[in-house]
């Protein structure tokens, strides 16, 4: 997959406008400030996921983008599974975070994962000129790499290489930090190229 | 359960759909719906692992180590030449879990891996004698060719296995 830098710039810049979006639902939700990375695209060879794909325990939450763009892009949330704790306590009032994660948990993570990507995907869309929806979340509490596998399955079948947006969200009070990530199929991909494309064109 | 793999100098990791053939300890991290797939020649301390994605090739060539067909078939010919005969192959698979809860069919990939690792190995007449897959639960598979060769298997919830 050959990109070049103002593609990325572009496609940069289209997720930094989703991120802001879920980042200030997340702030709202915590009612405290939420820090976020400069988004960063990377094509990543499959055989090599496993350098930019951590494995620690995570709650994965993942949409498939539907609406005016072709099915089969996705779209997903991983928080750390002290995170999903943070959060379930800080929505119910508990203060115990030494325990397991339970069913309370697993519905915390999928709401939060619901609304902040709901959020990404209405903002970006409206730059666009389009609408995206997310289509109802699938979880797995598990490796992160492990349940990335499954997705890679679906949007490399054909190719050798994928497109990985990523951010990072994080808050110190209460300490929570997440990823959201945009992996593009490859149709996908060339739709939102196309998109940008014709945004950045002059006005004449 | 002893795990000394990463401090192996020549430990070797297979990322999606990669494939390898030899005698240094081998391993992938992180299987969800993918198939690691281990030969073990008994005889010659050699062996192959392919970490893999999908169930069918449809004719693609460049990457055989993604798909269940064309990685089973590379792996029993580069075992050949070096100098393997498939009676002496046993075969193990590790992974095929489906990891989402509340999900269409399409991320549960790993059912078909498994089924097509299975009917590959019968037609080429290779036994299977472990399997640790299904399920829903990732795992690390790592593997050292050396003697009777030892498999060691990591679940996502901590506990260790040695096939």
């Amino acid at each position: 997959m050959e990109l070049d830098p103002i593609q990325m710039d572009a496609l940069a810049e289209l997720g930094n406008i989703g991120a802001a979006h879920a980042a200030t639902t997340l702030s709202q939700m915590l009612m405290c400030p939420i820090d976020m990375t400069v988004p960063e695209v990377h094509a990543v060879d499959i055989a090599d996921m496993h350098s930019y794909i951590g494995n620690e325990i995570s709650a994965v939450v993942v949409f498939q983008i539907q609406g005016e763009v072709a099915d089969g892009g996705y779209i997903v949330v991983s928080m750390p599974r002290a995170t999903v704790i943070q959060l379930t306590n800080q929505m119910l009032g508990m203060t115990d975070t030494d325990r397991e994660i339970d069913d309370m948990d697993r519905s915390a993570a999928i709401e939060i994962g619901n609304i902040m990507i709901s959020a990404f995907l209405d903002a970006t869309a409206e730059l666009l000129g389009i609408v995206m929806l997310p289509s109802p979340p699938a979880l797995a509490i598990d490796m992160t790499h492990a349940a990335f596998e499954s997705i890679v399955a679906q949007v490399a079948g054909d190719v050798n290489d994928i497109l990985i947006f990523n951010t990072e969200l994080e808050s110190e009070a209460p300490p929570v930090y997440g990823s959201i990530y945009m992996l593009p199929n490859t149709e996908l991909m060339h739709q939102l190229f196309h998109m940008l494309e014709r945004l950045m064109e002059p006005i004449s | 359960m002893e795990n000394n793999f990463f401090s192996e100098v020549k430990a070797v990791i297979l990322g999606l759909g990669e494939l390898r053939v030899g005698t240094c300890p081998m391993g992938t991290i992180g299987l969800g719906s993918c198939v690691a797939l281990i030969l073990h020649d008994q005889r010659r301390s050699l062996g192959g692992l392919a970490h893999i994605m999908l169930p069918e090739s449809r004719g693609s060539v460049d990457r055989p180590g993604k798909f269940a067909d064309t990685a089973a078939s590379t792996l029993l010919a580069e075992m050949e030449m070096c100098g393997s005969s498939k009676f002496a192959i046993a075969a193990t698979l590790v992974g095929g879990a489906s990891m989402f809860e509340f999900s269409a069919n399409s991320l549960n990939i790993g059912e078909r891996n498994i089924v097509a690792v299975r009917d590959v190995l019968r037609d080429q007449g290779i036994r299977i004698v472990h399997e640790e897959t299904g399920g829903r639960i990732g795992r690390s598979v790592y593997y050292w060719p050396e003697g009777k060769g030892r498999i060691v298997v990591k679940r996502a919830d901590g506990t260790c296995a040695r096939l």
